[in-house]
């Protein structure tokens, strides 16, 4: 069989659209940074990866039955963003082909991000978000890692409280998810909000745990009414984690929620009293995806 | 990071009487922690980043320590039975 590499959405008719991609992981090194590889499970199952690539496309642009959050979706986004699946059978048994690794310390897959970018230039593929799918026997639980952007070259500036940054329109290590190909709900949905957000230009945090600062995410007591200042607009804090709770020795606070009934999708989905798939971005999270997405959707 | 299933997280307590809630806490920011930096910038080239590298290396061994206690129940070999 060898490659099956399908064209789930064209995107923009240029040589460098906004491309997703969503690769059938060859091989997993178990456990993480040990060396150790093994032919992942999913290799021989196609169909089993065709529809994790599907469900990742669903989740990604609002079309799982009761989704709500549907940023990709936006007219202005969706036409111009291209997902590709990549299915390759024939590759041999190395750690070049291992996307992913399995946590020794954990049941989460992790991504091998540097592994990335040389496997899919074999392909003649530039991503800028890459979801390896993994049929681990052990490990079931995704994770990402942000994108390391190009910061030498150009981009769409944009204002964080005061201060300076940029969507840029090229990465140097795309975002990359590992990703059971049992996940569900706003799994795949939540690890792309990780994965598009930037170690140099604004970082989307867990907002299940007691996190650090970053742009989703703010740390102090007491909580205060403004949350941050985007592209000179104010956003309010979200006093009351949407119904959940600040647990008391958490410093954490986070930004107000477009449906305070329901946790952010970067929050814990699964508490949702209206079910996972109700949750919406917290408002600043999802200007600052849709500007970005918009900034590399524009770039030359 | 996908979030654990409340019937997860019941799970590793219930199976595990000697872990507590603050465990699973602490090992669940820790794993988060660890994707918020990048596992590419940790070459140990100056003083400060010896710092932080040895802060790496702490936190794994505390998610490693925590893991030990909260999936032991789990992951410990079946034992005989006392006769």
């Amino acid at each position: 069989m060898a490659v099956v590499k399908k064209v789930i959405r064209v995107g923009a008719p240029k040589p460098n659209p906004f491309t997703i991609c969503i690769i059938a992981n060859p091989v997993l090194e178990a456990p993480w940074n040990s060396g150790s590889v093994a032919k992942d499970p999913l290799i021989g199952q196609l169909a089993a990866f065709q529809a994790a690539a599907a469900y990742i496309d669903s989740a990604l642009f609002g079309l799982l039955p009761g989704e709500r959050e549907n940023l990709l979706a936006d007219p202005i986004l969706m036409p111009f963003i291209r997902v590709v699946s990549l299915y390759d059978d024939s590759l041999p048994t190395t750690l070049s082909n291992a996307l992913v690794a399995q946590d020794g310390s954990s049941n989460i897959l992790v991504a091998r991000r540097t592994a990335f970018l040389p496997f899919l230039a074999n392909y003649q593929i530039d991503a800028d978000v890459a979801y390896a799918v993994s049929a681990s026997a052990t490990h079931t639980r995704a994770s990402a890692w942000f994108t390391t952007d190009d910061d030498a070259r150009s981009g769409v500036p944009f204002t964080l409280d005061g201060n300076p940054f940029v969507h840029c329109y090229y990465n140097t290590i795309p975002g990359t998810v590992a990703i059971p190909v049992t996940a569900n709900s706003l799994t795949a949905l939540h690890e792309f909000g990780h994965a598009i957000s930037s170690y140099s230009n604004g970082k989307i945090l867990d907002l299940y745990v007691d996190s650090p600062a970053a742009l989703n995410n703010k740390v102090g007591r007491p909580i205060p009414p403004l949350f941050c200042n985007y592209q000179g607009a104010s956003f309010s804090t979200d006093s009351l984690r949407d119904g959940l709770g600040y647990p008391p020795s958490w410093q954490s606070y986070h930004c107000e929620l477009a449906d305070p009934s329901c946790p952010a999708v970067m929050d814990d989905y699964w508490q949702s009293t209206k079910g996972s798939v109700a949750c919406l971005h917290d408002i600043v999270t999802k200007a600052f995806i849709k500007d970005r997405v918009a900034a590399k959707i524009s770039r030359p | 990071m996908q979030p654990l299933k409340p019937n997860e997280e019941r799970s590793v307590l219930e199976n595990n009487p000697q872990a507590q809630p603050s465990d699973l806490e602490e090992y669940e920011r820790l794993l988060s922690l660890r994707f918020t930096e990048d596992p590419d910038q940790r070459p140990v080239a100056s003083p400060q980043q010896e710092d932080e590298a040895d802060v790496d290396l702490g936190r794994e061994a505390r998610i490693q320590q925590l893991h030990r206690k909260l999936f032991r129940a789990a992951t410990a070999p079946a034992r005989e039975s006392a006769r």
